[in-house]
């Protein structure tokens, strides 16, 4: 299982978390045209689109889980509080939810949550990017690839 | 001595719930519900807006690809140009709690999108085989425009008995 990038979204939809596992380019290839923030913003149009999509169809308690096209595959955990995780994985993947659940009770929960000096709104990302919560969340990452 | 409750057999429904039919400049040109209660019921006007959205997302997820498409490399001893890499696919399959969603998008931009319960399988030959249907009495059809809704009732009638076939399975 190869997992490709992790995005957190706060309610205010904003990217609060971006993480990438992409192996480094060899200098042959061509340079990646867009930037992280760039490909932040169409991930959460993404999700936001397909969970509103599936919420009018499924009904208000349906949740999306993940959708996979021919290359990767994207999973979709949403807290009650519309706190929103995404990872994006190879195809072969199984179910992530769980998974994504996890990071949130015991990364987010213990290390962003639960620390005073994290603010409550985390605007730019401020007070998730801290030593514990990355150290945590890489060594998980990399324990399951 | 204790009663035991006898044990349920759980046996995996199969259901295709619904059939969208996009064209390719994200219109909504066919719309058919083949079992009640399995999606909420939605207004026409509501099915147009999903059709556009999911036109739209359908092109952001195959940008999104992380995976950088590799040209394959020519036969070596011959003087070939290396081919062109294949380009990556949007959306394919959609899965929810309550349903899962097919999509299967035609070299000409078609897309058919197919609900089903979230247990089905072998919804890659369903689809194929709504898409031989489509080819056959849709393409074939003399009066019918292209891009434009579908009202074939040959269309209809075989897809219907097709479905009815899967779901009574």
């Amino acid at each position: 299982m190869v997992v490709y990038s992790f995005y957190i979204f706060d309610r205010h939809t904003e990217c609060v978390y971006v993480k990438s596992w992409m192996p480094a380019q060899s200098p042959g290839t061509a340079p990646v045209l867009s930037t992280s923030s760039d490909d932040a913003k169409l991930v959460f149009g993404t999700v936001f689109s397909l969970r509103n999509m599936v919420r009018k169809l499924g009904g208000d308690d349906d949740a999306f889980i993940s959708y996979r096209t021919g290359q990767y595959k994207l999973h979709f955990y949403e807290t009650p509080a519309n706190l929103r995780f995404v990872m994006v994985t190879d195809t072969g993947s199984a179910s992530m939810r769980n998974v994504l659940h996890q990071i949130y009770i015991n990364l987010w929960v213990e290390y962003v949550v639960k620390n005073p000096l994290a603010p409550v709104e985390h605007k730019g990302g401020a007070g998730v990017n801290n030593e514990l919560f990355e150290l945590g969340l890489d060594q998980f990452i990399r324990g399951m690839m | 001595m204790s009663w035991t409750p006898p044990k349920l057999i759980h046996i995996p429904r199969r259901t295709v719930f619904s059939l969208i039919i996009i064209n390719k400049a994200g219109g909504l040109i066919y719309n058919k519900t083949f079992h009640e209660g399995g999606l909420n019921k939605i207004s026409t006007n509501d099915y147009l807006v999903l059709a556009g959205t999911f036109h739209g997302v359908h092109a952001i997820t195959a940008r999104l690809n992380p995976v950088k498409p590799v040209a394959t490399p020519p036969t070596p001893g011959t003087n070939e140009l290396p081919g062109r890499p294949e380009p990556s696919s949007g959306l394919e399959v959609l899965e929810t709690e309550n349903f899962r969603m097919q999509c299967f998008n035609t070299l000409t931009g078609t897309k058919f999108l197919l609900f089903t319960e979230t247990t089905q399988t072998n919804v890659d030959v369903t689809i194929k085989r709504i898409y031989d249907l489509y080819a056959d009495y849709v393409m074939k059809n003399p009066f019918y425009s292209l891009e434009m809704p579908i009202r074939c009732d040959i269309f209809d009638r075989k897809l219907l008995s097709y479905i009815r076939e899967i779901n009574n399975r």
